[in-house]
């Protein structure tokens, strides 16, 4: 019997535990021509603010030891952009698309969700383009609002509440690995109404260039992602499973099924791959079929009971 | 863009830490404008992660034969260094080919190829592109020294330039164009960050069209993750160099800031 992957999370149904991870894979088009993006769980896309963004000065990334650190700084064209060139592309994808949102304040995340509200209307047509939203309260490389929201527990629940209040669309605030403990902070978005949360944003980190006596990128920090990050991101995952009763959806240096299979069976109930893609375009793809053949082999029905098998 | 298994067919130095990278595959017989490129992944493992951008430096293809494409690249880090090391008739992974390639010059004006170091691939392929359309170049190629030129066969009529006068005229493309290149030019460069920017200045004063290959980190290399980013002359903002380059009208991007 072929096992059932598919994933609740709120009142959306992924199809399978495997999503593309905000930031690396654009609004869905980019990697058209190489990836059947229709085959993936979700899309989690590129951040998006009310005005338009143009990052960060370069260099804005530097290659680590097994990982890569970015200092894009939300590059993206604001919600008009958004809702005008991008909203009708999402509209033509059978896989879940879920936007990622990011803001300065508490006002400009309730903005960008409640254009979206608008624009893309109730929730139970299956045409709408946006299924959920992932909150970024975690991205480092913004001066304000970002991972000043996500290290605040109080700012958390405050936020996800007054998200709650505006859409019906799957909730799940995106958390930081830059914290002492993320099981309250997990607690706080489940506090707020929040259907799950995601982890782990990037690490902040810093590589100097000893040459020229200057930081690799030109805002000095930026985020660390890609395998070196894993053991971070499954043990934050594992944590925050165990503080909250709400999905986790774990990523962070996932490149195989192996790496996704830790994930799930710290807790998490679905995945995301993120820097994996800029390695290998298909990385999702190879994930998702082995996280199937793996379940098949042990004879686990559902992707849900996963998290269950951890000793 | 295809992502595919190409074969190395060769893998040779041809100057001090320069080499050339033949690669063939099957069926998938499209070709790359020059100025292009395709991204390597040089490691199956997870160090160095990243894809590597090259540009081709040759393509040819017929139809009773696979395709063959050619890039030279420079021994600069861990990644060109694996590249280095893989041997004639292993796969490598391969997506191509990406971003925007050189415009043809217009009918009446001179093209002249300026290259900086490495920089010189794409140009390569230019300039037999050109060849084949019956347009006339210039290659003009800069290195520090003599012990640097690559041991290839430049195009009829190449300058070579060296900033040490040990090899043809001293000094930098730049500094030859300015002062033997007069008349309605367009100018192609690909190479150091001050070069491009010399360059840009150079065609700004002369009134000529410059295309220019931009060089910058990279992590998808499809336009995706707005990492090699570059600033717009205007100061709006930036371009990216994997989707809306790497070749940019020399007016667009402010290369000051960019070197």
């Amino acid at each position: 019997m072929k096992p059932n992957l598919s994933v609740r999370v709120g009142s959306l149904v992924l199809a399978n535990p495997v999503g593309l991870a905000s930031g690396t894979f654009g609004y869905g088009s980019e990697y058209e021509s190489l990836v059947d993006v229709d085959s993936i769980g979700a899309l989690y896309t590129k951040a998006v603010t009310i005005e338009a963004r143009p990052g960060n000065r370069p260099p804005r990334i530097v290659e680590t030891p097994s990982g890569m650190l970015n200092s894009i700084g939300l590059a993206n064209p604001g919600i008009d952009a958004f809702l005008a060139d991008k909203l009708p592309e999402l509209r033509r994808r059978r896989c879940a698309v879920i936007v990622n949102v990011a803001g300065s304040t508490e006002e400009e995340y309730l903005e960008v969700v409640r254009r979206i509200e608008e624009a893309a209307g109730a929730r139970s047509r299956s045409d709408t383009g946006v299924d959920g939203y992932e909150i970024n309260v975690s991205c480092p490389n913004v001066c304000h609002g970002g991972l000043a929201f996500g290290t605040d527990p109080v700012q958390i629940e405050r936020l996800t509440r007054s998200l709650r209040g505006i859409t019906e669309r799957a909730l799940i605030v995106k958390l930081t690995p830059n914290v002492a403990d993320i099981g309250p902070i997990a607690a706080a978005a489940e506090a707020g109404g929040a259907d799950a949360v995601s982890c782990i944003n990037t690490l902040v980190g810093m590589v100097i260039d000893v040459d020229a006596c200057r930081p690799s990128l030109a805002m000095g920090t930026g985020g660390l992602s890609g395998p070196a990050v894993r053991p971070v991101g499954v043990a934050c995952c594992y944590k925050a499973s165990r503080a909250v009763k709400i999905p986790i959806i774990g990523l962070g240096g996932i490149s195989c099924a192996q790496d996704a299979l830790q994930y799930l069976l710290a807790g998490a109930k679905a995945v995301q791959v993120g820097t994996g893609t800029f390695v290998d375009p298909s990385c999702a793809s190879t994930v998702l079929a082995g996280i199937e053949a793996w379940m098949e082999k042990r004879g686990v029905q559902r992707v849900e009971d996963i998290g269950g098998l951890l000793s | 863009m295809k992502q595919f298994q190409a074969e190395i067919i060769d893998n040779r130095a041809i100057a001090q830490s320069w080499r050339e990278l033949i690669l063939s595959w099957d069926e998938l017989a499209w070709a790359p404008e020059p100025g292009q490129f395709l991204t390597l992944r040089v490691s199956p493992y997870s160090d160095p992660l990243l894809r590597r951008p090259f540009a081709f430096s040759d393509f040819a293809s017929t139809i009773n034969e696979a395709p063959r494409a050619s890039i030279i690249y420079q021994i600069r880090g861990n990644g060109t260094r694996l590249l280095s090391e893989l041997s004639v008739g292993s796969k490598i992974n391969a997506i191509g080919p990406l971003g925007k390639g050189f415009p043809l010059p217009k009918a009446d004006e001179e093209s002249v190829l300026a290259g900086g170091g490495i920089g010189l691939g794409p140009l390569l392929y230019l300039a037999r592109t050109l060849a084949v359309a019956g347009r006339r170049c210039i290659l003009v190629l800069g290195v520090r020294s003599a012990s640097l030129l690559p041991l290839i066969k430049l195009p009829a009529g190449a300058v070579v330039c060296t900033d040490d006068g040990s090899s043809g005229f001293r000094g930098t493309p730049v500094d030859w164009i300015s002062r033997n290149v007069s008349g309605k030019a367009h100018i192609y460069g690909c190479g150091p960050a001050p070069m491009l920017a010399g360059l840009s200045r150079l065609a700004g004063e002369k009134g000529w069209q410059a295309s220019l290959s931009a060089e910058q980190w990279m992590a998808c290399g499809v336009g995706a993750c707005m990492g090699c980013a570059l600033p717009k002359s205007d100061g709006a903002g930036y371009l990216r160099a994997c989707a809306d380059g790497p070749v940019f009208d020399s007016a667009e991007i402010d290369w000051e800031a960019a070197k």
